[in-house]
Formats: structure tokens, C-alpha cells, sequence
């Protein structure tokens, strides 16, 4: 495992929390008033490139600094996304499968964390399980997660110096 | 191939688990130290340290992303027009209307002795970025402290109450929304003159509970802030929905929030108004009122009552 790919990795995290808080802010792109969870794919995303030891420390780091930055309880993203990274890193030999597993695994997952964090969040007090559009939260950033995994993964394909499936690309 | 080796897979979850488990330890002790010490110290750095690059991918992609957020919402823009025509007319009738309410406090401050209201100091500022989740209920502001801002400032646009600031660092600050469940605002409600409290819910309508009410409120009846927060009169939203109206025990409602939180660019943070000292967090029992920095109230105030109220003083 070279070091240049989890820095590429921790990189790749980094920009994505910055285009998650700005381009995909409240106000700017938000399809049906949610955004994607772009954190969360790149997660998945760098399942293929680095080990799973790395995957698992890449996705605790994501997750703590969403939580350092939102608004809710300290550690619960860092939980959320150090599961996806655990999930993603024993799915990443379907990932190479086929575009239907890729979409079946980004949605998948980016539910189950969206879901997750919900759970979460109320067992810590957030009460985030009874606000208002809480289903349209979970599912829809599955559905923009699977429409922007084309254009990620490709992007972080070309980061990582690795030759992708022609259906990534 | 990642399976082959049982050694392998009993390392894996064994750090999966230690994670979680750090996580886990992570988040009690942040909902026990209530968001404050450490946690604390370790949002304001990371929110410094960020801040910059926020504002730079901002400044890079307002543009572009304004572009495609136009084009995305160009069907919903006549509906728009047509609704702000109907609230135009609508605001033209309550300007005669407030016009002659107001001749009519010149005339009683004039006869009672009081000082003629006045400005707040406020700077305004540039949202330029938001939470990482759709459950997140905060806001980046591009000023900070070098402009007078400190925690507990009353956020506003020119609709209504936005929210309070959360944390600040010397050129940014994050802005917590009423939205969010952990915000409570002391509030009155203009038709029947009695407080209450609105609590956030992570989206949507807030939670109105007024427990020493005696009349009943309607649907539609303004609920503005009662100044033992924020400066008083600012308007917090407008009753929607009253669940258990039981005069004389406790009233329930729904309020629809005056700013329209989702689209908000530009906010206004009131900083000639001074936050209380002590019981600031949120859920601590808060017993004295806020002093303002001027004995004047807000230029968008339409009560000049100072009444200190416990029923109000949620956060």
C-alpha cells in the first residue's frame, strides 16, 4: 500500500466535505430540496483504491470532520462512515461486477448510512427520527448518489492512476 | 482477495469495531459536556481551519452554481411572481394600517416620557457555506468577531428571525437555525400579547407551547420574538396549526417561520444587542432578561414591551 494513495484518499475526503458544504449547501444545488451525500460516496469510491485497514481510518476521519463542522452530536458520522467504510471494503469485489451492483451498492449503502445516522442521532437525543421529511432525507441522496457515482468514481479513477471498467467511465 | 484470509478478516472488524466503539465514547461525552469544552475548542478550530477554503470554493462556484439552481427552478418562478404579487397587495394594506398605528406611538411616547425607538447596530453578512448532511441546522457567515459578532447574537434577514451564532473565530462564524431541535426562542404572539416558546424540529414548521395562555391563539396570528433572548419584535412566524388549544393549561401549535431558511445569501446579525452572561446554552434555565445595548428597541419592532417572562426563557 503506498502512502500516496491514502493521502490521495484523505484528499479526495477533504474536498468533498468542501463542495458538500458549499456547492451542495442549503440554497445551492439541492434537488428537491436534498443533496447528495457526497461524502459518503467518495467513501465507497476509495474502497477500490486503498486497503481496509486505511478505508476504515479514511472513513472515521470523513466522518468526524462532518461532525466537527455540522451541527449535530460529535462521533456520529464518524460511526456512520467508519460502517459504510467496513461495508464498502467487503463489497468491493461486487463493485467490479457490473454497473448494476455499482448502483445497487452506492444506493445501498448511501441509505443504509443516511438511515443509520437517523437512529443514531435519536438514540443520542437529536429527536432526528421524528422530523418532518426525514424519508425524503434518507432515500433521496441514494437516488443523486447514483447519478454522481459515474462522474466520481471516474474522477477519482483518474486520481488514483487506475484504469476503471468501461462502465465507471 | 479480501476473503481468503480469516487472519485478515478478524483484524478488519476488530478496528471496525474499535472505531465504533471510539465514536460511541466520542458522542457521550460530547451530549454530556452539552457541545461545550473540548468539543467545543475542536469545532472552532476545524470551523477556522476550513472557513477559508469554504469561502474560496464559494467565490469559485456562486456563479455556476447560481446558473444551474436558476435553470433548475425556472418552472417554479411564475408560480413565485404570482405569489409575491398577491403578498405585495397584501403588504400594501398592512403598511396603511401600520402607519396609523405608528403616529399613534409617537403620540403615547410622547405623553408617557419614553425614548423614541431606535437602531440596533448590525453587520450584515455573506452565508458561504452550509452543513455537510441535510440534518445539519447550521450556516457559515463570512464575518466574525473583527466585526463585533459574538455567540448568542440574534441572526435575522429582512423576513424575520433566522437563528442565533453558534461559534465564532476572528473572520467567520456558524449560525445555528431556529430549524434546529436544540433552539428555543422566547416568543409572543401578537394577537393575544402572551409568550410562549418555539422550539426548532430539524426542518419545517416549529413548535409552539405557550403554558400560561388564557386566550386562544388562531391560524395566521404573528408570533414575534419576546425579548428575553433576542432584541423583542422580531418576527419569528406565523401560526399554522394549533393542536391542543386548552385555555388556562397548555397551548400547542405549529408555526411557519417568517425568513425562508433554505434560500437565505444575505443575513443581518444584530450586534447591538447584548446576549445574556449566563444560562446562554441551550435547555439551561435561563431567570434573567438580556440587557440591550441601547434603551432603544429594533427598527422592526411592532411591541415595545420588555416584560421578563420564565415562559419564554427556553434558550
Amino acid at each position: 500500500m503506498s502512502r500516496s494513495r491514502v493521502v490521495i484518499a484523505l484528499l479526495a475526503v477533504l474536498v468533498a466535505i468542501l463542495l458538500q458544504t458549499t456547492v451542495f449547501g442549503a440554497g445551492r444545488i439541492q434537488p428537491l430540496g436534498v443533496a447528495p451525500a457526497l461524502v459518503t460516496l467518495v467513501v465507497i469510491g476509495v474502497a477500490q483504491e486503498v486497503e481496509s485497514e486505511y478505508l476504515l481510518l479514511i472513513g472515521f476521519t470523513a466522518g468526524m470532520l462532518m461532525d466537527l463542522i455540522g451541527s449535530g452530536t460529535l462521533g456520529l458520522w464518524a460511526m456512520t462512515l467508519t460502517a459504510v467504510a467496513y461495508a464498502a471494503g467487503r463489497l468491493r469485489g461486487r463493485l467490479r461486477e457490473g454497473p448494476l451492483n455499482v448502483v445497487a451498492i452506492v444506493f445501498g449503502l448511501t441509505v443504509a448510512s443516511q438511515f443509520l445516522y437517523v437512529l443514531l442521532g435519536t438514540l443520542f437525543g437529536q429527536g432526528t427520527i421524528s422530523e418532518p421529511n426525514v424519508l425524503w432525507k434518507i432515500v433521496l441522496p441514494g437516488v443523486w448518489n447514483v447519478i454522481l457515482a459515474i462522474p466520481v468514481f471516474w474522477v477519482l479513477g483518474k486520481a488514483f492512476g487506475t484504469q476503471r471498467q468501461s462502465w465507471a467511465v | 482477495m479480501f476473503s481468503s484470509s480469516g487472519r485478515r478478516i478478524d483484524r478488519v472488524t476488530i478496528l471496525f469495531l474499535s472505531l465504533v466503539a471510539v465514536g460511541f465514547v466520542v458522542a457521550t461525552f460530547d451530549v454530556r459536556s452539552s457541545g461545550g469544552g473540548t468539543s467545543e475548542v475542536l469545532r472552532e478550530g476545524t470551523q477556522s481551519i476550513f472557513t477559508p477554503f469554504q469561502k474560496g470554493v464559494d467565490f469559485v462556484t456562486r456563479p455556476a452554481v447560481a446558473f444551474v439552481d436558476g435553470v433548475s427552478n425556472l418552472a417554479g418562478l411564475r408560480e413565485e411572481n404570482e405569489r409575491l404579487a398577491i403578498q405585495v397587495r397584501e403588504l400594501e394594506s398592512q403598511v396603511q394600517a401600520t402607519d396609523a398605528l405608528e403616529e399613534q406611538v409617537v403620540q403615547l411616547e410622547a405623553i408617557s416620557g419614553l425614548a423614541a425607538p431606535g437602531e440596533l447596530a448590525t453587520v450584515t453578512a455573506r452565508i458561504t457555506a452550509s452543513g455537510p448532511s441535510a440534518f445539519d441546522n447550521v450556516r457559515f457567515i463570512d464575518k466574525g468577531s473583527k466585526d463585533g459578532i459574538v455567540a448568542g447574537q440574534a441572526v435575522i434577514d429582512e423576513d424575520g428571525l433566522i437563528g442565533r451564532v453558534d461559534i465564532v473565530s476572528a473572520n467567520a462564524a456558524r449560525v445555528r437555525l431556529i430549524t434546529d431541535p436544540i433552539v428555543s426562542v422566547g416568543v409572543r404572539v401578537l394577537s393575544t400579547n402572551e409568550t410562549g416558546i418555539v422550539t426548532g424540529r430539524g426542518d419545517g414548521p416549529l413548535r409552539l407551547e405557550m403554558f400560561r395562555a388564557k386566550e386562544a391563539v388562531q391560524r395566521g396570528d404573528r408570533v414575534v420574538t419576546d425579548g428575553s433572548r433576542f432584541p423583542p419584535g422580531i418576527a419569528v412566524g406565523t401560526l399554522s396549526a394549533t393542536t391542543e388549544a386548552e385555555v388556562e393549561f397548555v397551548l400547542r401549535g405549529e408555526v411557519d417561520p417568517a425568513a425562508r431558511l433554505s434560500e437565505i445569501d444575505y443575513v443581518i446579525v444584530v450586534i447591538g444587542w447584548s446576549p445574556i452572561d449566563a444560562g446562554f446554552l441551550d435547555g439551561e434555565d435561563q431567570t434573567s432578561d438580556a440587557v440591550p445595548a441601547t434603551t432603544s428597541s429594533t427598527s422592526t419592532t411592532s411591541t415595545t414591551s420588555e416584560t421578563t417572562t420564565s415562559a419564554g426563557d427556553g434558550g
